[in-house]
């Protein structure tokens, strides 16, 4: 699913966001990533989605080599891809429906699966209700469900979720906790940044990788 | 293709969002493009009038040919003048119009004004040969007739024909200059509206970036943005021009009723036809511009 080795990620500023890792994530991984805040922890991501490439070592993921060179390739690749990005790049005035619809419109759905998909992603995350509201009348909580429903709604090989649950409350956190993980029996892997330590310390059978000035440590809990 | 079918009605529920949420800025465009428009729509109207009149008047382009007296006064004389008429290169056909008929003439171009020629106690007009001849071979044939023997004096509507001609001609070049000022203006324009709506809808445009959508379906609703922004400018256009030209008809009824225009229906759907595909072709190139130019930054 994902193989990393040897990966720096070093900005034309000289800074190095992530340096020299080794990673191997499988299908059906859940993994979390901690660490404090500037560890590399979104630029890991960031290097998975193909919004940055690696300096230096070779990268994979889903089977395709993320190089600058490859970037039509990457951008198909993404279509696998269900992303849930700190600040939500949700669309502002399109309602709810019209943004978890947006992406799965080029993916080869039939108007009728664009239209359950989305009611069923909606579903999950308790705002089937606010489906027509538009996004910029939406809290910040309701604005991290709907962009957790656009990327699960896609039913994507991997999601890759930056602190999805920094908005919400405990009980709204564990839910779309589980959501996440109940993708894991389809074989998608889920990889999520997280500074809620408190909600991963009852997790069982999933990785951990904890971040450090670009360096990381994993451990398998359970 | 099934990516455009399968989401035709989002691409023009997109279109209808981006003009909403940037209301003010599309209504003034729509406005602009719409003018530029009616200055076009009228200046091919006029050029077309103008060109529908000289063929009407080519089409009826007679050369009358007045005799000697002498010439008149003997039947073989005349008979033999028109037989040689007929035989210059460029003649079409040669019929003697005698005084009865041409007096007659006259009174149906008078019509109510006719009585003032019962002021003559004689019939004023005299007999003369009729030509319709080859256009292209006007000036020859003109050239003969005025060296022939027995040719008094011979009158053609060439002056006429050469002012109208002239007049289609300078509207001809104004057309093209208007066409391509027009076409300038409008690729502006819209290339411009399609870079500020872009920028307005970059992180729109990022997100989808990053979900992995194609260029064609992010840059489609721009497109199509463009190409309804110069349609609804040519429908403008053309209302505006029909009223115009409705309007300018009925003036003209009136008062020039000589004048052969061509049907207002004709004129109208033929402008709205020209208006419409140009502002189409226009738009979808001003559009394809604009996002070139992003692209390209």
């Amino acid at each position: 699913m994902i193989k990393a080795k040897g990966v720096s990620l070093r900005f034309p500023n000289g800074t190095i966001a992530i340096n020299n890792i080794d990673l191997q994530v499988e299908p059906g991984d859940m993994v979390y990533v901690t660490g404090p805040s500037g560890s590399g922890k979104t630029s890991l991501l960031k290097l998975f989605m193909g919004i940055e490439y690696p300096t230096i070592g070779s990268l994979e993921v889903l089977g395709q080599q993320m190089d600058k060179g490859q970037t039509s390739r990457i951008r198909q690749l993404r279509t696998s891809i269900g992303p849930v990005f700190q600040e939500f790049k949700l669309i502002k005035g399109r309602t709810v429906a019209e943004n978890v619809m947006l992406g799965m419109r080029f993916l080869d759905l039939s108007q009728d699966q664009l239209k359950e998909n989305a009611h069923d992603a909606l579903a999950k995350v308790g705002l089937e209700h606010k489906a027509s509201s538009l996004v910029e009348n939406l809290s910040w909580g309701e604005s991290q469900r709907v962009a957790i429903a656009r990327a699960v709604a896609r039913k994507p090989l991997l999601i890759l979720a930056d602190e999805p649950t920094g908005n919400l409350d405990k009980d709204n956190a564990i839910n779309i906790l589980e959501l996440f993980k109940s993708f894991i029996d389809q074989k998608t892997s889920v990889i999520i940044t997280t500074h809620a330590t408190h909600l991963i310390d009852a997790e069982k059978h999933c990785k951990l990788i904890q971040m450090n000035k670009g360096s990381l440590s994993w451990e398998r809990l359970g | 293709m099934k990516l455009f079918s399968s989401n035709a009605g989002y691409f023009f529920k997109e279109v209808k969002t981006m003009i909403r949420l940037n209301l003010f800025s599309n209504s003034l465009t729509i406005f602009s493009t719409g003018l530029i428009f009616f200055i076009l729509a009228m200046i091919i109207s006029g050029w077309w009038v103008s060109s529908h009149v000289v063929n009407v008047v080519q089409g009826e382009a007679e050369i009358n040919v007045y005799l000697d007296e002498e010439i008149l006064n003997n039947n073989t004389g005349v008979s033999q003048m028109v037989e040689s008429i007929k035989g210059i290169e460029g003649v079409q056909a040669a019929r003697v119009v005698d005084q009865d008929e041409a007096y007659n003439r006259m009174v149906e171009i008078l019509g109510k004004e006719a009585s003032v020629l019962n002021k003559f106690d004689d019939n004023p007009f005299s007999s003369f040969v009729e030509l319709k001849i080859d256009l292209q071979e006007i000036d020859p044939v003109l050239e003969k007739l005025t060296h022939m023997m027995g040719v008094e004096h011979v009158r053609d509507n060439r002056e006429v024909l050469e002012r109208l001609r002239n007049i289609a001609e300078a509207l001809r070049v104004v057309g093209i200059l208007v066409v391509a000022a027009v076409g300038i203006s409008t690729l502006v324009i819209i290339s411009h509206i399609i870079r500020l709506g872009i920028s307005n809808n970059k992180e729109q445009i990022y997100t989808l970036r990053l979900l992995g959508a194609p260029e064609l379906f992010i840059a489609f609703p721009f497109l199509l943005e463009g190409l309804l922004l110069t349609i609804g400018g040519g429908i403008l256009a053309v209302s505006l021009a029909t009223f115009s030209i409705s309007y300018l008809y009925a003036q003209m009824a009136g008062p020039l009723p000589f004048i052969p225009l061509p049907p207002l229906k004709e004129l109208v759907s033929g402008m709205g036809i020209v208006v419409m595909s140009l502002s189409a072709v226009l738009g979808f190139v001003g559009s394809l511009l604009g996002l070139v130019s992003v692209r390209n930054n």
